[in-house]
């Protein structure tokens, strides 16, 4: 058994033929409509990309792959192209193709869209289609929020700017962490449970236990409150779960199975206003809107409500190119609460670290925190 | 994890999974429970996961030639029926450009040995793909292997690499992203690391072309983002003839401008641009391209530290120097001399940015031994300055030289 990994290292074999011919000489480009960019090279050719959005979770059958491989193979130059947002695009070299691509792909239900000032497409991790940690079901979510949002993605209700929507289904936030305009965060509400015919698992044998310092624990050590520690009583060592620590990291359930909660405690945080490109005040992780909000399958009424509101918010104010994270800049953070209507704003991160804002404002259930980690950052 | 309470009884909680799965196939929105419906996914499972509002899966273990990449799991005991979820993390081609002849290879893949269910992007950046049953896991390898590529990336090792399209199909790209990916993929270093999983917890590392950051390379353990020193520059000609043609609004250029770098004269018909203020913003450059492009001193920017899970939560990257568009190999030589301290000294589960709160960004800097050009000598951005602190004698030597170096100059 080898463990020599095979990468796909050849970047020319993989590009279509008009990429290799103008590859790094592309020097404009142009919009026609929603979903079509045109690129126009030095040599003179031109190259339409068109962007079309996929299910949640990016989760295609082998059916509608090789239907699309079908459109690319007539209409386009053969090749696809997958992004890292989960959308997938069509190239091609004429703007008739495109616009026949364009209709293909409506036909197949999937809307073409996503550039400039629109929603460029919602990202989400797997949850419950895979992960064994997932809090709330993220795809689903997506999907319900992908009905009610499709006008601004094919461009039928225009935006002031790019907006991107993250939605991960607990806080380890696999679906792009929250520097992102709209990330929306499945949250566990309650201290977890100790499920302890499970744990056993996850710690060393009585007998080592006995001797190993308690920082030395693996579980204790992953932590970062030390809500987690030993007991001992009577000869016998207990892992204890103080509740009043807890931030609802998850932490301790990402390395450990035997970590349980309850689904009725069980919501999403809205975190609004976080930005990777450098365009404006330059990257920055988003805030905490609103921290807790049940989420109810399927349809999630109450988390596509709270996210067309803010949306609707943004797009009636702001000047046109600004982002949301500048929007809300522009305006203040108070003045952006008033317009959205949250009752009341949570105000006791506003003075501290971007670092630890971000970490305690979304991790913590409300304003339960732990009153001494708060203070000791 | 244990069932919810008030669990309806198998037959019911089917039905009502069903009933949920319908409801999510309605609406505009291309839908993931239709296309899971095409394969041969446990889509119940799923459903009943909704019903129950918990995960339906447990973990499981699957015998594989991979050490990374492969992962199983299995659906929990109150799941009626049961069933498992076998998939596999396999590389995407530079850039994720998929031919058709190649993309129909990995379908046939799929239908063969998988469930015909396929991630186009998974989250780390690779596409995912179902097995059908653990047993096939082996064969699925060698015939990805034999259309040259490769099943890899999870755990504690280096994950899939990210690059943005860069120079395949933008206009923006500083430096070659694709064949910066390929260079590190073609290292032995990286190589090994992606296949053993050793370190504290995962590294990702992501190649961002300009400063839009599409490939998020702030967000990766060390992110590479191409940028420039000094102002953009400016074709003055072209530029006038775009504004005469009302393609670009100079009144705009000024007022979008986030550090107001820029200034118009109309007189002359100018447009100046102050490098020294430039944030590197992109705006102009998006608004008035060719006319406007990218500065000639062409640099790529390390960032450090970013990430969204481990011990503090999620984090930005830290700046720690520039380096040149061609200087791929001192890039790769960057990366493993960031990676050593991590890994020699943080505790498990700590990401690169815990280790770099914990250190400091400078001491950090000082036992990784990096030195490129304008690696930062200050603190920038400082989280509440805690203005007392026992100092090492040599620091309170620094300081007294400081001190009297100045006093030579102001002379009191």
């Amino acid at each position: 058994m080898s463990i020599e990994l095979k990468y796909p290292t050849e970047v020319e074999r993989f590009l279509p033929e008009i990429i290799k011919r103008n590859y790094g000489k592309w020097k404009e480009r142009k919009f026609h409509g929603s979903g079509i960019i045109e690129h126009i090279s030095e040599t003179g050719e031109r190259v339409f990309t068109i962007k079309v959005a996929l299910p949640p979770n990016a989760r295609v059958s082998a059916d509608t792959l090789e239907k699309f491989a079908d459109i690319a193979d007539k209409y386009g130059v053969g090749a696809l192209r997958i992004t890292v947002a989960g959308n997938v695009e069509f190239i091609t070299d004429s703007l008739e193709k495109a616009q026949k691509i364009k209709e293909e792909v409506e036909k197949m239900g999937f809307p073409v869209g996503g550039w400039r000032g629109a929603m460029w497409g919602i990202n989400t991790c797997t949850a419950f289609l895979t992960c064994q940690i997932g809090v709330v079901d993220a795809p689903s979510i997506g999907k319900a929020l992908g009905d009610a949002l499709k006008p601004y993605f094919t461009g039928e209700i225009p935006l002031p700017a790019k907006l991107r929507i993250f939605i991960s289904g607990c806080p380890s936030g696999c679906a792009g962490g929250t520097a992102t305009d709209i990330a929306i965060v499945g949250m566990w509400g309650a201290p977890p449970k100790i499920r302890e015919e499970v744990l056993p698992l996850c710690m060393p044998p009585p007998k080592a236990l006995a001797k190993i310092p308690e920082s030395q624990i693996f579980l204790v050590q992953v932590c970062p409150t030390g809500a987690l520690t030993l007991r001992r009583q009577d000869g016998q060592i207990k892992l204890v779960l103080v509740g009043e620590k807890c931030i609802n990291c998850g932490r301790c359930k990402d390395n450990c199975d035997a970590f349980d909660y309850d689904p009725k405690d069980v919501g999403v945080a809205i975190l609004v206003g976080g930005r990777m490109s450098n365009s404006g005040g330059g990257p920055r992780l988003a805030r905490n809107l609103i921290p807790w909000l049940p989420a109810n399958p399927p349809r999630y009424e109450e988390i596509v409500a709270v996210v067309k509101q803010v949306v609707e918010v943004w797009r009636q104010n702001a000047k046109p190119g600004e982002r949301l994270a500048d929007f809300i800049d522009r305006i203040g953070w108070a003045k952006f609460l008033d317009l959205v209507g949250v009752p009341r704003p949570i105000a006791e991160y506003m003075w501290m670290p971007d670092i630890a804002r971000t970490y305690l404002t979304y991790r913590a259930r409300g304003e339960y925190i732990f009153k001494g980690f708060r203070d000791a950052i | 994890m244990a069932a919810p309470p008030g669990l309806p009884p198998p037959e019911k909680l089917l039905e009502k999974a069903d009933e949920y799965l319908a409801e999510l196939e309605k609406g505009p929105w291309p839908s993931h429970v239709s296309e899971l419906k095409k394969t041969g996914y446990p889509v119940r499972v799923y459903g009943v996961g909704l019903v129950a509002r918990k995960s339906p899966w447990g973990p499981s273990a699957v015998k594989a030639k991979r050490l990374t990449g492969v992962l199983a799991r299995i659906a929990r005991d109150w799941v009626p029926g049961g069933g498992e979820e076998v998939h596999f993390r396999v590389f995407h081609t530079p850039g994720r450009f998929l031919p058709t002849d190649y993309l129909r290879k990995i379908i046939q893949i799929s239908r063969e040995y998988g469930v015909g269910l396929i991630e186009a992007v998974g989250q780390t950046g690779a596409m995912v793909i179902n097995v059908k049953s653990k047993d096939l896991g082996d064969k699925m390898i060698d015939t990805l292997r034999e259309i040259g590529t490769d099943v890899g990336g999870s755990g504690d090792a280096i994950r899939e690499l990210n690059a943005c399209v860069g120079p395949a199909l933008c206009e923006f790209a500083l430096y070659d992203t694709l064949n910066w990916l390929v260079a590190f993929r073609k290292d032995k270093r990286v190589h090994d690391a992606t296949a053993v999983p050793g370190y504290p917890y995962k590294f990702k590392i992501k190649l961002s072309g300009c400063p839009m950051d599409c490939a998020r390379a702030n967000r990766g353990d060390i992110g590479f983002i191409g940028v420039w020193k000094g102002a953009p520059e400016v074709d003055q000609e072209l530029l006038r003839k775009k504004i005469e043609n009302g393609e670009v609004d100079p009144e705009k250029l000024v007022a979008n401008c986030p550090s107001g770098a820029i200034s118009w004269d109309p007189a002359k018909k100018e447009l100046k641009i102050d490098g020294a203020r430039c944030k590197k913003s992109m705006h102009c450059i998006r608004a008035a391209f060719p006319a406007i492009k990218p500065g000639k001193e062409k640099r790529v920017a390390v960032v450090v530290g970013g990430g969204s899970k481990g011990r503090y939560g999620p984090k930005l990257g830290w700046f720690i120097g520039f380096l040149k568009p061609d200087e791929v190999d001192k890039a790769i030589d960057v990366t493993f001399k960031v990676i050593k301290p991590w890994d020699e000294e943080a505790q498990a589960k700590y990401r690169l940015g815990d280790y770099i709160l914990m250190e400091g960004l400078y001491r950090f800097i000082e036992k990784a031994g990096i030195s490129l050009e304008d690696t930062p000598k200050y603190v920038e951005k400082l989280p509440d300055n805690v203005p007392y602190r026992v100092l090492p004698e040599e620091e309170r030597k620094k300081f007294a030289e400081f001190a009297e170096k100045v006093k030579q100059l102001v002379r009191v």
